[in-house]
């Protein structure tokens, strides 16, 4: 067995280059038994990259990689698994068609071949096994992995790596996608990997976690190593301000306590979908930033979709009340000046094949045209000025959105939407996945959308920033109100959970 | 991958040829010229192997008689396939189209009736598949295959025993070489033009073939965009029909026959994917046609059997694909894995 402290992997002047477009710039690093190693730093700052050619996902375009002391060069990810490298990418990882067991051992079924024939049975078994080595007994093998949520397949992802016994497992943004019930089955699974001189890579936007969880933390920007950090001289200050390079202060929420008027915008009248909401009222005021918070899957979600008219609504009203336009699809509600940010960004927010200009041009068909003609002048103003007020790096606007990373994705989907300016925004996890820099930018710019007078309701699993954005914060708990919160009132994180369990 | 700044650069990169090619492919310029490209490289190569015989204006209006018919289908069909949308049956609508203004000339002895017939008939034909599809959930595709055979067995019965009709010879040729074939086709050419790239609908196209969902969010309509699309196309047809029948001064059973495919063929090889979605447009089919044409007059030309035709042209049919497909170099997304 090894010991704790031995040199697991090592990294040696490793550069990768996407045509011009430079990720990787001669990065050094060393991972050793025994730790858990956090990778930290802003979207597209190489994070993932780095992580995803040590587990064979792409090669590397120039240096060298050593694991256990040979040299690494792996071609596939099915031979880094074999080696004992096990990856749990961001977002998600499964196929939705097959069946969780076919998951867990997706190109590892030559143990269940019996001549051409599979032995499903035993491969159910044994995926059974594999949930209940990380402690998981609710979700069934033998069930097609769509059938479940994004929090559970990620759990049978996470089974998938785990049983593989890798020496190093590599997390890459998959913490912001658990509830607490998930993040801790990997935590555990971290601690007792350390414990047993493996070592563990993570990558967090979550600072508070790395914090807690790490050991040492790897900073990167912009393709460098900007530092190595030891546990003890952990600072949130200073790994923020090495991180975008240059100062964050601690608290980036808004300050006020400006309320919001006395009208009201939007209002859904004893909704009740097919799922989620029995009887459901709501009421959103002009100039509020309405909040709604609880468990991943307490209908804030089906609640969103509902006012914006992508749920089915089987009794009840969402209405607009100044115009008494009711809400009955997508098309009224954007029509009417609504506007809506799904939680499921490449699926649903963006035409990810499509370039940043189309994205964000998607919303003004009806405001840059002489006519039925679209004036592609007009069309480019309308474009540039969000890719610029946005900061969105890219080489040009004519990039396609799939090559961007993350935060720079969901800015294209808040260009879109800024542009569009709506008078009643519904966010859905605005910032999941997300790094301090761009959610520093996207609560700015919330919170100036309240200013020039718009609604927003933003739903979220993070509780700091509901707490530190809203106006008035609903908690829902099995598809109903089961606290509401006023700013002017203050309250607490934990008068908050006690609402939402 | 968009770590452009580097603060201290330790070497020098330098680009492979490799990466070269690669950066060139993934300009958005690339998929716009390449087509254009081809064909002008095709011409330049026939002409010189020729002795500067293939660059003569007869051949150029043959090369126009060879595509407009498949040139003018795919044209409307790639507001079909923007969408993401296939319907293989335009062939089947083409022939019925072409069958019922022909009995309505051989009845009335008038060619605008004639015309107005085909066009209207086959306007109608594509508004039911698409009805078909959009209010009854059915896949394009599902349609098509179904229509195809209804419509094939209804000209079929119309036509009767000999298999063709005929119509007066020279009501043809004027109506094939005066002015009606270039100008309907220019005019019909220029709307599609017009109406995919400069007014909402080739981008609803587009977006509603990319991401459906992201689409509706953004209020497109997904029955609306699809009925123009089927209409555009219809529209077409409904000319390709004309100009099918005064081809050959006769309406047969197998008019039409094979078209779908062609049209297909046509709209991949000038540099647009089936697909539909971001990188669609409405003059590939077009292009895609008169390469064809190029490409089989040209090789006659120069003395080439007309099997080496196949062949060759099958080659550059997978270069064009091979071009057109290449996945781009990424991060690790929920898309990739």
């Amino acid at each position: 067995m090894a010991h704790k402290g031995e040199t697991l992997v090592e990294v040696r002047d490793l550069c990768k280059y996407f045509g011009v477009t430079v990720a990787l710039h001669h990065v050094d690093f060393v991972v050793k038994t025994g730790e858990i190693r956090g990778l930290i730093g802003e979207n597209g700052s190489g994070k993932s990259t780095v992580s995803s050619i040590i587990a064979g996902m792409q090669p590397a375009s120039m240096g060298e990689m050593f694991y256990k002391g040979k040299p690494w060069k792996p071609s596939t990810m099915l031979e880094a698994q074999a080696a004992g490298i096990g990856m749990i990418v961001q977002e998600s990882g499964t196929i939705a068609n097959i069946s969780v067991a076919e998951n867990i051992f997706l190109g590892n079924y030559g143990k269940f071949k019996k001549g051409p024939l599979i032995n499903k049975a035993a491969m159910v078994a044994e995926a059974r096994k594999a949930l209940e080595k990380i402690g998981v007994t609710n979700i069934n093998p033998a069930l097609p992995a769509g059938h479940y949520d994004m929090q559970e397949r990620k759990l049978i992802e996470i089974a998938k790596c785990v049983y593989n016994d890798p020496e190093l497992l590599i997390v890459d943004e998959t913490t912001t996608a658990l509830s607490q019930g998930g993040r801790d089955i990997i935590y555990r699974i971290m601690h007792e990997m350390a414990d047993n001189n493996k070592a563990v890579m993570i990558i967090s936007h979550d600072l508070n976690e790395m914090m807690e969880q790490c050991d040492t933390l790897t900073v990167l920007r912009d393709g460098v190593i900007i530092d190595n950090i030891e546990k003890k001289d952990f600072d949130p200050d200073d790994i923020k301000q090495k991180m975008v390079g240059r100062e964050i202060k601690g608290d980036y929420y808004r300050s006020d306590n400006d309320g919001y008027g006395d009208e009201v915008v939007l209002k859904a009248d004893c909704i009740t979908t097919m799922h989620s909401l029995l009887c459901f009222d709501l009421e959103l005021h002009k100039q509020e930033i309405l909040g709604i918070g609880g468990l991943s899957d307490c209908g804030m979600h089906t609640l969103g979709r509902a006012l914006y008219g992508l749920e089915e609504i089987v009794d009840g009203d969402v209405i607009l009340t100044k115009s008494g336009t009711r809400i009955k699809n997508a098309q009224v509600a954007f029509r009417s000046g609504m506007g809506y940010v799904s939680k499921n960004r490449d699926t649903e927010s963006l035409e990810l094949n499509a370039s940043i200009f189309a994205n964000i041009a998607s919303t003004g068909y009806d405001k840059n045209n002489a006519g039925p003609f679209i004036l592609p002048w007009k069309e480019k103003t309308y474009v540039e000025k969000q890719i610029q007020a946005l900061q969105i790096k890219c080489q040009n606007a004519y990039q396609p959105v799939r090559a961007l990373s993350g935060g720079n994705k969901q800015k294209v989907v808040f260009g879109k939407w800024c542009a569009d300016d709506a008078d009643v925004l519904i966010l859905d996890c605005p910032t999941r996945g997300v790094d301090i820099g761009v959610k520093a930018a996207m609560y700015q710019l919330i919170y100036d959308m309240k200013k020039q007078g718009k609604s927003i309701i933003m739903i979220s699993e993070e509780l700091p920033e509901l707490m530190g954005m809203c106006d008035r914060l609903l908690i829902l708990r099995d598809g109903a109100v089961s606290g509401e919160f006023f700013r002017k009132d203050g309250y607490d994180d934990r008068e908050l959970i006690e609402h939402m369990i | 991958m968009e770590a452009a700044k580097t603060p201290t650069p330790k070497k020098e990169h330098v680009l492979s040829l490799g990466e070269r090619i690669s950066v060139i492919r993934q300009s958005r310029y690339f998929l716009m010229v390449f087509p254009f490209a081809m064909l002008a490289i095709i011409i330049l190569i026939f002409t010189v192997a020729t002795g500067g015989q293939f660059f003569r204006m007869s051949v150029f209006s043959s090369l126009f008689s060879q595509a407009v018919i498949i040139g003018t289908c795919a044209t409307g069909v790639s507001f079909i396939y923007s969408n993401g949308n296939l319907d293989i049956s335009i062939g089947s609508v083409l022939g019925l189209a072409a069958t019922l203004g022909v009995m309505v000339f051989t009845a009335t002895n008038n060619v605008v009736l004639m015309i107005a017939v085909m066009i209207l008939s086959a306007l109608a034909l594509m508004a039911f598949n698409c009805t078909m599809s959009v209010v009854c959930h059915i896949k394009t595709i599902t349609v098509a295959i179904v229509v195809t055979q209804i419509y094939g067995a209804i000209s079929t019965l119309l036509i009767g025993g000999t298999g063709t009709i005929d119509i007066d010879y020279n009501v043809a040729v004027s109506l094939e070489d005066g002015g009606f074939r270039y100008v309907s086709f220019a005019l019909y050419f220029i709307f599609c033009i017009v109406l995919y790239h400069f007014t909402r609908v080739g981008r609803e196209l587009r977006f509603l073939g990319g991401n459906e969902n992201c689409a509706q969010q953004t209020g497109i309509s997904n029955s609306r965009a699809t009925y123009i699309s089927f209409l555009v196309t219809g529209l077409g047809v409904g000319l390709a029909a004309v100009y099918s029948v005064t081809n050959v001064a006769a309406v047969s059973v197998e008019t039409g026959s094979n078209l779908g495919m062609d049209v297909m063929l046509a709209t991949v090889l000038g540099g647009m994917s089936i697909f539909g979605g971001a990188r669609s447009n409405a003059y590939a089919g077009i292009l895609g046609a008169l390469t064809v044409a190029a490409l089989n007059t040209g090789l006659l030309m120069v003395g080439v059997s007309s099997a080496w035709i196949q062949g060759i042209r099958g080659i550059i049919f997978l270069i064009l694909v091979w071009m057109n497909s290449e996945r781009l170099a990424l991060l690790p997304s929920r898309v990739q894995f």
